[in-house]
């Protein structure tokens, strides 16, 4: 859909940046604009559209050490101006202050990579791709006897970074993603979802269909009491586990800080030979992206080697604390209240054909499509709680026999990372629809699992 | 700005049903130290215009940067297209409401905190870190000032022609310890960078963050040699501000009628009520009273009109323990036969559209005291204060909590400090072990920033009144 007359984001850029004051250390200017359609639905009926066009920067200037920072989407030369001005006399009132100076500057600039991460046609958002999108989910839910509910999304965000070293990088990405949750007249609920650069890799039958299957999967639920279970983890639940690592271990900010479960734990096994585990911002299947958030092109990280760990990530802020460098993981400029954090996460597949020969395996345990509302309970140990959702069935003599009612599990992903016994071998991209503010789609690209001694609380 | 939006929403009553157009200006001020040095001083603007139609039933957004005719024109386009993408709905109609018309200025009672010099604050933040660091084993040491200010004006097709301004404050200050393996966290006044109410900068100065800063390091240090909490079901004596996100979890999310009428399953998920609940389902105890209350000052959930432009109300929601409302919004009051909306539907700055949401929901005061009171009334059991970990299932039911601490209670006094404090309960049998509250002196707002909901997502600032407050043959010790 074409919308009004909107500058380039590097334009903006650097008008903000002409606009800095004087006195500054060093400055940035990021520019993003995010053109993106949400279409939800429930009950096999649209219910919210969204359509999103804005355009807005972030100044983060630089003075003895301390940063400033302020943003704005009014685009006028007084409103920059005022913005620029608002972020150096942040800037200027920290170095003021006494504190202690923190952040070392910019990182030198580097030219990032192209990669595969943007799809002309997903860019136009026609709302019409979306709505017929939600037709074929609807008949194919309908024809088990099932409805639909879930969200069609895609978005466009172009972002243009200029800085007072020189820096002028440009990156366009595309993302798109269909989720159904299916729901059964008994009231039972399946999910299915698939996340991709291009909105043509929507399959909308074959997704609102998997999610049916699961919603009107035959038999009465079970519930099956607290204790260790083997598990089956389809791709969803194991994405889940896998980011929340990447938030609380992986964290450079929490490793220096000594807060991280892998606090003198590099170089050493903390999880099953299995598993290798990475940041691949260019992999087949991911959703990519060019640089950082201070302009670091992003590269390949390796942070799980055949169990061993073996990095963790760091923005200039948090490498600093290490006399080390930026590994290209800012979420913010300057690292003004956000820790660095994998965005890229690939966790490499095994030999198991699918979750049914996953299966396979168990003589008894708990297959679960995904977990829901997962929190950490003690982020040192990675423990996190959570319930499974849409999808939970027992497994018995290496089949799935019938619906299991949800449950609790509460335990660590490192300790289940370390009792993994199998993994499938196709990994798929989990994306993560929830962000909050403006779009920043990333995902998980992995495979199902099986594992041993699963904890369930309730 | 009014005069533009009345444009807005004739050009769009030719070609919808329905339709409201809402300007939105926001601003906020976010002052961080870390390890005594500053972590982020920012100051982020935006503004934009929103315009929502519906066209055969089906809903459409559409949102776009600016103040301008072009802005407008180009969200309201944007917006009919998005509706008349899908598959048409059925389209119940919306509850009634006389449009309204005026202006709320919220009142902050004392200074602006947008005029505040960030020196100021910032001197106050930098002392009240240091202050928390008065152990080695103080591994990070954190202090936080927040305010907000939203400038709304809202037009629909009905005639409604409104707007307000409301303005947010507050801070914290949080210490984190390590040593010996483990990792240990205290706050104040609560968890997640501390409380924020609708007020001004009196709010902030009267957190007195650099008055508690040692308190705070002390029991992080102490928490690491404290012995865990052990597993038992126990009487639970919580603070208010575990009340609070108790209340907000296994109360407020699931009285949300859009919930309970299936339309969030996808995402945040359903509800175990039903609309047939109302009135004869017993969600607790006869001491739990809820009330959702966008009037209250001071209140985050607070406002003259919702953006929906229903009046500020407040709407009982449980009564003695059993259940007498819900939090609605038009269409889902139409959809239940309710005579009028609650008045809960809000949305998170211009680009995002309007969701039932909480305003602000309070435990009604009881009769047990002071905190000090309650704990002398309880022979045997556990107390938890500060808020740690959430986790609740998608029909809010079942849930697991954690706490930052905990004391043992024996014999009517506090004792042994008790480190990974737990609970899991289901919401209407640990409502129903509610046996005591605590009285109106020890009421009080807390502020939640970050109430998530909606696709894409949406933060929400809502409050809840709450006093300390004493559960029944609860479990501890979980996790």
């Amino acid at each position: 859909m074409a919308g009004r007359a909107v500058p380039a984001p590097m334009e903006v850029a650097a008008r903000a940046l002409e606009a800095v004051p004087a006195g500054a250390d060093a400055a940035q200017v990021t520019a993003s604009r995010e053109r993106s359609l949400v279409l939800r639905f429930a009950h096999s009926e649209p219910t919210q559209a969204t359509s999103v066009d804005d355009l807005s920067i972030t100044v983060c200037v630089v003075r003895d050490g301390r940063t400033g920072s302020a943003s704005t989407n009014r685009l006028d030369a007084d409103s920059l101006g005022l913005c620029a001005r608002s972020a150096a006399a942040a800037a200027e009132a920290a170095a003021r202050s006494g504190a202690p100076a923190s952040f070392p500057g910019f990182p030198p600039t580097a030219a990032a990579r192209a990669h595969e991460g943007y799809d002309v046609d997903t860019a136009r958002l026609d709302p019409r791709v979306g709505g017929e999108a939600l037709s074929t989910a609807f008949a194919s839910a309908a024809a088990l006897g099932a409805e639909a509910h879930g969200v069609w999304t895609a978005g466009e965000v172009q972002t243009a970074i200029a800085s007072s070293s020189g820096l002028a990088a440009v990156d366009r990405v595309t993302d798109a993603l269909m989720k159904v949750t299916a729901t059964a007249p008994d009231g039972r609920s399946g999910l299915a979802t698939r996340a991709a650069v291009s909105a043509r890799d929507l399959d909308a039958a074959e997704i609102a269909l998997r999610a049916a299957e699961k919603a009107t999967f035959p038999g009465e639920p079970l519930r099956l009491p607290p204790g260790e279970y083997p598990v089956v983890l389809e791709p969803p639940a194991v994405a889940d586990l896998v980011d929340w690592l990447g938030r609380l271990a992986f964290s450079g900010l929490a490793y220096a800080e000594d807060r991280s479960a892998l606090c003198g734990r590099l170089g050493t096994r903390v999880a099953s030979p299995a598993i290798n585990l990475s940041d691949s911002p260019r992999y087949r299947g991911t959703l990519p992206r060019a640089f950082d958030a201070e302009g670091v092109p992003k590269a390949p990280l390796p942070l799980i080697q055949d169990g061993v760990a073996h990095r963790v990530v760091h923005d200039t802020r948090s490498a600093a604390l290490l006399g080390t460098t930026s590994s290209a993981h800012a979420l913010a400029p300057g690292g003004t209240g956000l820790p660095p954090a994998p965005t890229n996460l690939v966790m490499v597949g095994g030999g198991a054909t699918d979750e049914i020969e996953l299966c396979a395996g168990v003589e008894r345990g708990v297959y679960v499509t995904r977990l829901w509302y997962t929190n950490p309970v003690r982020p040192r140990e990675t423990l996190l709680t959570g319930v499974t959702r849409d999808g939970t069935f027992l497994i018995e003599d290496g089949r799935i026999t019938r619906p299991l009612l949800d449950m609790r599990m509460t335990d660590s992903v490192l300790g289940i990372l370390g009792r993994v016994q199998a993994l499938g071998g196709r990994s798929v991209l989990v994306g993560d629809d929830h962000w909050y503010g403006r779009r920043f789609a990333t995902g998980v690209v992995c495979p199902p699992l099986r594992a041993g001694g699963v904890r369930f609380t309730a | 700005m009014l005069a533009l939006l009345e444009e807005l929403v004739d050009s769009a009553s030719g070609r919808s049903e329905y339709a409201d157009v809402r300007h939105v200006r926001s601003r906020a001020e976010r002052v961080s130290t870390r390890n005594g040095g500053v972590e982020a001083a920012t100051h982020d603007e935006e503004e934009g215009i929103g315009v929502r139609v519906r066209v055969g039933g089906a809903w459409g957004f559409a949102a776009a940067p600016g103040s301008d005719r072009s802005a407008g024109e180009d969200a309201l386009e944007r917006a009919l297209a998005a509706a008349e993408a899908g598959p048409r709905g059925a389209g119940t109609p919306l509850a009634p409401e006389p449009p309204a018309r005026g202006r709320h200025v919220a009142p902050i009672g004392g200074e602006d905190p947008f005029a505040v010099a960030l020196e100021d604050k910032l001197t106050v933040l930098l002392a009240a870190d240091e202050g928390v660091r008065t152990d080695p084993r103080i591994a990070v040491s954190s202090a936080h000032f927040l305010a907000f200010r939203e400038e709304r004006a809202f037009a629909s097709t009905e005639g409604a022609l409104l707007e307000q301004v409301t303005t947010d404050c507050g801070g914290g200050i949080a210490a984190v310890a390590t040593g010996g393996g483990e990792t240990q966290l205290r706050s104040y006044p609560a968890s997640f960078r501390g409380d924020v109410a609708q007020a001004g900068y009196g709010h902030f100065r009267g957190l007195d963050l650099v008055g508690h800063a040692a308190r705070v390091a002390d029991e992080a240090v102490a928490l690491l040699s404290a012995p865990p909490c052990p597993a038992a079901r126990t009487t639970l004596v919580l603070d208010g501000g575990q009340v609070a996100l108790q209340l907000h979890e296994s109360v407020g999310h699931a009285v949300e009628l859009d919930r309970v009428l299936g339309t969030e399953t996808s995402y945040a998920g359903t509800s175990f009520l039903s609309p047939a609940d109302v009135e004869s389902r017993r969600y607790g105890s006869a001491a739990m009273s809820v009330t959702a209350d966008a009037t209250t000052p001071g209140g985050l959930g607070s406002f003259g009109w919702d953006d929906e432009g229903v009046p500020a109300q407040a709407v009982p929601i449980v009564r003695e323990g059993v259940l007498r409302g819900f939090l609605s919004s038009r269409e889902s009051a139409g959809q239940v036969g309710l005579a009028r909306s609650g008045g809960c539907m809000r949305a998170a700055g211009f680009a995002r559209q309007p969701l039932v949401r909480m305003t602000n929901l309070h435990l009604e005061p009881g009769d047990a005291g002071t905190l000090e009171d309650l704990i002398a009334a309880t022979d045997d059991g556990v107390y938890m204060e500060t808020n740690r970990s959430w986790s609740i299932d998608d029909r809010r039911l079942h849930f697991q909590f954690a706490t930052e601490v905990a004391w043992e209670i024996r014999g009517g006094r506090l004792g042994r400090m008790l480190r990974n404090p737990s609970y899991a309960g289901t919401s209407p049998e640990f409502w129903g072990g509610l046996d005591a509250v605590c009285s109106k002196p020890a009421w009080r707002l807390w502020g939640v920033i970050n109430c998530g909901k909606g696709e894409p997502g949406q933060m929400m600032r809502v409050s809840h009144g709450t006093a300390p407050a004493r559960f029944r043959d609860v479990q501890v010790g979980v996790a």
